[in-house]
């Protein structure tokens, strides 16, 4: 009987789940082998550059893609089943917009499409665009059109929000206000996911960060905690004369190194430390900055770390006809 | 999704270019056609005048470029604009959107029909009885659902800048081999062997059987409903395969 309570609650409590999830163009891995789970009010962040799996992880959540192997479950169900029974609103990146319509038309559509609909003035009102009402979709700046999606997106009452790269082609005052939105949306206990390259969008809004990179999860936690992960201060300075590396490379607190000419630059999970110890080799560090670490600087060390590691236990097992196959599959993704 | 097809015909008839092709230029063709002919040289081998003859021409040829043009470009455009995908994220049903482009490709091709009759009978004093005209009126409209269904295919076989030549190319060449631009019995004989084939000859066929106050040719409704399963048999496999590419 307990056993079949928890089971139950899992299911419920368990807004998206991945299950090894694989996803292949050809030679090229999209997605390798993903498990996710999300809870449910979470605001959760996507993570990762270009090419490392996003749009086509949030593909295979909607039910765009079909996965070659693993399952995807939303709600406990298939995406379409879950789409379908208007538990899920989304915002594509490549999602287009039908033309030769009026935007408060299209929102209409939009809301009569939804099982549980929103009246379309309020979804006008709630995405700010009831100025444009009357106004021809296809003749919207590239920042209406992007809040014209997200009407779509939220045309009724859905409980999961998935947006794609939702502030592309906004200003800095028109992404503030959309996030702004945005976060209204998740204080009424929706789970939102949203996938970004704008790292400080992560950072500000998201309670969990999912930092994808070549179809794989390299970390998953808070901003804080990804930037902690990484190192969290960077040290330039100049030194004159013929450096030698190998004291500072003893430096305590020390995550990274990298000299180039007469200029040294350190990235420490203890800057002040790292800075006293620095003094105690008897050097003279000109030109010294410290500076913070945004989580875009937090982010390429961790890739950089981890793709370190992985390459070094990859090559250890792999065979010689894999590596031809793979080196081939780079070259494909890098054009 | 009727509130979907609403707006699609919204669309359609706010757009005043296509509504020029297809509901204005099959008449004027008409009146350029068959303007100055007189209304009793009978057109070779088809017991029709020529007004009578190219009423029913001029009505296929319009009814041919609502749905032909209306389901191909705008399906290839919209593919391409990710507007398919987004309608995808709807409780919409995927045949649902091919559905909504048929229909409202149907309410403009009804007009198209009715105004050459109506030109034709006021202007060339084409006479027919009452159950002649909406006999043709209704076979020319059911009959336009085989190139509806061609259009679709053409929608999700080509995109980009390929969509227009090929539906130029389908669509001239069925509408001149077909016989709708001139009788096909001006054709040389192979290709009068040919024509005969094309379901647009076949489409124009049932028209004038009606003309002469004759059921259409089973051989004729044969080659519409040989080339619709085709037709809609290509849609769906190149719709299914869009989807999985998607």
């Amino acid at each position: 009987m307990d056993d079949m309570t928890t089971t139950a609650a899992t299911t419920t409590t368990s807004v998206v789940r991945f299950e090894s999830v694989t996803k292949s163009y050809g030679n090229v891995r999209a997605v390798d082998g993903l498990t996710l789970e999300l809870h449910p009010g979470e605001t959760v962040a996507l993570l990762g550059p270009n090419g490392a799996g996003k749009s086509t992880t949030l593909d295979l959540l909607l039910g765009l893609k079909n996965a070659d192997s693993g399952t995807v479950r939303v709600f406990g169900t298939g995406p379409r089943e879950a789409i379908v029974a208007g538990r899920v609103g989304a915002m594509l990146q490549s999602g287009g917009l039908m033309d030769e319509v009026t935007v408060g038309e299209l929102v209409k559509l939009a809301c009569d499409l939804h099982p549980k609909p929103y009246r379309a003035g309020d979804v006008l009102a709630r995405a700010g665009i009831t100025q444009i009402a009357d106004r021809k979709v296809n003749k919207l700046s590239g920042g209406q059109a992007q809040r014209v999606r997200f009407a779509l997106a939220t045309a009724g009452d859905s409980d999961l929000i998935v947006l794609d790269e939702p502030t592309t082609g906004m200003d800095v005052s028109a992404r503030q206000a959309f996030w702004a939105t945005m976060r209204e949306q998740a204080d009424q206990g929706r789970t939102v996911l949203f996938a970004t390259h704008y790292l400080e969008e992560a950072d500000a809004i998201a309670d969990r960060v999912l930092v994808l990179h070549r179809g794989r999860l390299l970390a998953d936690g808070t901003a804080a905690e990804i930037k902690a992960k990484a190192g969290a201060r960077r040290v330039a300075f100049d030194l004159e004369g013929t450096i030698d590396e190998a004291p500072l490379r003893a430096l305590p607190f020390l995550t990274s190194i990298d000299v180039s000419g007469q200029t040294v630059r350190i990235q420490s999970s203890d800057a002040d430390a790292t800075v006293h110890a620095l003094y105690g080799l008897g050097v003279y560090p000109r030109n010294l900055e410290v500076a913070g670490l945004g989580l875009e600087q937090a982010f390429v060390a961790i890739t950089a770390a981890e793709e370190a590691t992985l390459t070094a236990a990859e090559e250890a097992t792999r065979t010689p006809a894999e590596e031809a196959t793979r080196t081939a599959a780079e070259e494909a993704t890098s054009k | 999704m009727n509130s979907l097809i609403k707006l699609e015909i919204t669309r359609a008839l706010r757009n005043r270019k296509f509504l020029f092709f297809s509901v204005i230029y099959p008449s004027a063709l008409f009146l350029l056609i068959a303007g100055s002919a007189d209304s009793t040289t009978e057109v070779d081998g088809t017991g029709l005048t020529l007004p009578t003859f190219f009423m029913v021409s001029m009505a296929s040829f319009g009814a041919l470029t609502a749905v032909l043009m209306g389901n191909s470009e705008r399906i290839a455009k919209e593919r391409e604009s990710g507007w398919v995908r987004q309608l995808r994220l709807t409780t919409l049903p995927g045949r649902g959107y091919v559905f909504a482009k048929t229909a409202s490709a149907a309410v403009i091709s009804l007009p198209s029909i009715v105004i050459v009759f109506v030109v034709a009978a006021a202007v060339k004093d084409v006479r027919l009885d009452t159950w002649q005209w909406f006999a043709l009126t209704g076979v020319i409209w059911a009959g336009s659902l085989v190139f509806a269904a061609l259009g679709v295919a053409i929608g999700y076989l080509a995109s980009g800048d390929a969509v227009r030549p090929i539906t130029m190319i389908v669509y001239f060449g069925l509408s001149m081999l077909g016989g709708l631009w001139m009788p096909t019995t001006t054709f040389p004989d192979w290709l009068q062997n040919i024509a005969k084939w094309l379901p647009t000859h076949a489409y124009a066929a049932l028209g004038q059987a009606i003309e002469l106050g004759n059921a259409p040719h089973t051989k004729d409704i044969a080659i519409l409903a040989v080339s619709f399963a085709l037709f809609a048999g290509g849609a769906a496999w190149l719709y299914r395969k869009d989807t999985l590419k998607a």
